[in-house]
């Protein structure tokens, strides 16, 4: 099972990219079809994980527990919903070129395959195999960001993908440090394995596993969008196709937090400058995002900056070591990779229906967008970590591990960076749906309906965040495990 | 014995070369000099991996050697060579002209190399790694890194731009043979975590992008800040 799930995804890519010319059921339908399997092959996964098994194989080099079965049914699960939607979202209107058959195809076979890179990544256990499935999931992802083939979004793709294998570049490095320092500890075929560097983590040189705690922050932090490494982020965001923003603000930059709980959270707890580091690093990253949110008029530009301060909370709770800690990071990472695909797809539909994406050009779609607003607004008050909706529960959670740790300042901080957040969130809210427009729309765009099936996806998503907000014990069994997985590392140390 | 002390200096002397070639790569204004660079830099890298299968325990590094031959020695640098063709033989203007560049990069390769040979104990992860012949050759690896990095963030051409991806990835890779030169997991990581599939990748997108712009002068990439 550990093989299949990524094993499947990557063999339908491989037959959408064959066969995806000749029909949208074999582009489309494949795509969903390879997602489908995926997600149960990663439900079946969670079930075995829940009941306390460990999926392993060849060597241990595979190593499937609670953090990876985690990711992998959210990275699938939020496929299958950007497909759904992409679906109707990719049309010639939206696209404004010519249908071509061969570019639907490269849209949906790179959309499984980054799902299949996503999945080897999660469920790798040797250091450096996670570092070169991360790095394909920069390559497939970058390429679906230059989908448009303008100016604009080559220009966002090449500094993705220049920016993100510089920063990965000296996560290799810190990469070969702790390879290095494992060598005299532990055997050669066990030297690259997480779960035995988690065991001897203590006994490293504490010098060199600081230097190399710092390379992988600068670098997983980069995938990830930290401040200051997040230079990529806004540019990829805004010009990729909105499934993709999704894509990118609801997986891809979690495949960086994801690389860090893997290699600085078992380090953590043994150093407290690494906690500090991580601290201060998601403090500043999440004031700067949010500010620089609040002075954006492009939507999407304002959705990723707010990307860049809520990721920084997953980091913060990830980086505390502590159970509460990364049950709270975990759990927003869940919940963020939710709101902020909900947020994405609504721009989608208003540039969809109005054909822009900036703020002052948009106002007075209430009326006619119904379903959209109120999607926007369940999202717009989840992020900034409303009651009762999921955001809520996962900040606080976070907040009361800070204050557990002693680090009350960085509580404090986080408190009112969610204040900015819904200040942020509900100005522009306001803007977009009841304000006249204060910048003249273009008087040719047709204003169109939104299909159902993107309405659909969105409403999938709103009642999710609605769900979790008031059940939030439902992620309980998951996320204690996927936390249970990593402090299970920490504690063999 | 006599025949080992000689491949030991012989290696050190690789990496000077290696060191010396890799100043040139990041210095030259010509960019197919530049590329000629990266060559004879990539050749001394693969020419120290040899080297070390051929005294040390571990002749699984003849393989990553090979394959350094192959994709390093050849492909990029046909991969670069393929792009600047197309294009005016000099690189775009930089921020800093060609003496006040050499000068201020000479000092800080100075200054970094010294800092770190002296403070070599902090980063090596074991007592090997912090003697000599090792601590030097630590010492440079680690200095091509950050000329690497330094060549990505004063340099405003995109072929300039991936030559410093290049050297920061050779420079690690020797960091990574320095230190585990006898695992054969060293070879598996030196081999799987080559960038030539980036490389590729970049290089495609700048020359989508010389097809718009006209140019190759990364500053120009200003658009999305307005």
């Amino acid at each position: 099972m550990p093989v299949l799930i990524f094993a499947v995804p990557a063999g339908v890519a491989i037959l959408i990219f064959a066969f995806g010319r000749l029909h949208a059921i074999f582009r489309e339908g494949l795509a969903l079809f390879g997602l489908a399997a995926t997600f149960l092959i990663s439900l079946a996964i969670s079930g075995r994980v829940l009941h306390g098994e460990l999926l392993i194989a060849w060597g241990r080099n595979l190593y499937v527990d609670g953090l990876s079965a985690l990711m992998e049914t959210l990275g699938s699960a939020m496929a299958i919903i950007i497909v759904l939607y992409s679906t109707r979202y990719l049309t010639q209107h939206q696209i404004g070129m010519p249908l071509n058959p061969w570019r639907h195809t490269y849209f949906y076979g790179l959309l499984v395959l980054f799902v299949a890179t996503l999945n080897w990544t999660c469920a790798t256990n040797s250091i450096i195999w996670m570092w070169v499935s991360l790095e394909a999931t920069t390559l497939t992802s970058a390429l679906l960001v230059t989908f448009y083939w303008k100016r604009e979004s080559m220009e966002a793709g090449y500094k993705y993908l220049l920016l993100i294998s510089v920063g990965v570049t000296l996560a290799l490095l810190g990469c070969v440090l702790i390879y290095a320092a494992a060598i005299p500890l532990l055997p050669g075929p066990h030297v690259m394995l997480l779960t035995e560097i988690g065991r001897i983590a203590k006994r490293m040189p504490e010098s060199v596993v600081l230097i190399a705690c710092a390379m992988f922050v600068a670098g997983f932090g980069t995938k990830a969008g930290l401040i200051p490494f997040h230079a990529w982020l806004p540019d990829a965001h805004a010009e990729a196709p909105v499934p993709v923003s999704a894509l990118l603000s609801g997986v891809v930059i979690k495949i960086g937090a994801y690389a860090l709980a893997r290699t600085v959270t078992i380090f953590a707890p043994h150093y407290a400058a690494v906690v500090l580091f991580v601290a201060i690093l998601a403090s500043v990253s999440m004031v700067i995002g949010i500010v620089m949110a609040l002075v954006q008029d492009d939507l999407k530009r304002l959705l990723a900056y707010s990307s860049i301060s809520q990721i920084a909370y997953v980091i913060e709770g990830l980086g505390l070591g502590t159970y509460l800690g990364i049950y709270g990071g975990l759990f927003h990472m869940v919940n963020h990779a939710i709101v902020k695909a909900l947020l994405f797809l609504c721009a989608g539909a208003l540039m969809y229906t109005t054909g822009t994406r900036e703020i002052s050009k948009l106002g007075v779609v209430a009326k006619k967008m119904p379903v959209t607003t109120f999607c926007f607004f369940v999202g717009a008050l989840a992020i900034g970590g409303m009651p009762p909706f999921n955001c809520f529960m996962s900040k606080v959670t976070i907040f009361f591990a800070l204050a557990d740790r002693g680090i009350l300042w960085a509580a404090i901080i986080g408190i009112a960076t969610g204040i900015l957040t819904v200040a942020c969130f509900a100005w522009a809210a306001f803007r977009i749906f009841w304000q006249k427009p204060t910048a003249e729309p273009n008087p040719e765009t047709e204003v169109k309906r939104v299909p159902v099936l993107m309405q659909a996806s969105m409403l999938v998503l709103a009642f999710a965040c609605i769900l979790l907000g008031i059940y939030p014990r439902i992620l309980y069994p998951v996320l204690n495990t996927a936390t249970d997985s990593i402090l299970r590392i920490l504690g063999a140390g | 014995m006599v025949e080992s002390i000689a491949l030991g200096d012989f290696i050190v002397t690789l990496y000077l070369i290696h060191f010396g070639f890799s100043l040139l790569a990041a210095e030259l204004r010509n960019l197919k000099w530049s590329v000629a660079a990266i060559v004879v830099q990539s050749l001394t890298l693969s020419g120290i991996l040899i080297t070390f299968a051929n005294i040390g325990s571990n002749p699984s590094l003849y393989w990553w050697g090979f394959a350094t031959l192959g994709t390093k020695v050849f492909a990029i640098p046909y991969l670069l060579w393929l792009y600047i063709r197309r294009l005016p033989t000099a690189e775009t203007r930089p921020w800093l002209g060609t003496i006040p560049s050499v000068g201020v990069m000479l000092v800080l390769v100075v200054v970094f190399y010294n800092f770190l040979h002296t403070h070599v104990e902090f980063i090596a992860p074991s007592l090997e790694a912090a003697l000599e012949p090792a601590r030097s050759n630590l010492a440079l690896s680690l200095t091509i890194c950050a000329l690497g990095l330094w060549v990505l963030l004063v340099r405003r051409d995109a072929v300039k731009a991936v030559i410093g991806l290049v050297l920061l990835e050779n420079g690690v890779h020797l960091a990574l043979v320095t230190l585990a030169p006898t695992l054969p997991e060293t070879t598996l990581i030196g081999i799987v975590t080559n960038v030539i599939i980036t490389v590729w990748l970049l290089l495609y997108l700048a020359g989508r992008i010389f097809k718009v712009l006209g140019t190759t002068d990364t500053a120009m990439l200003s658009e999305l800040k307005h």
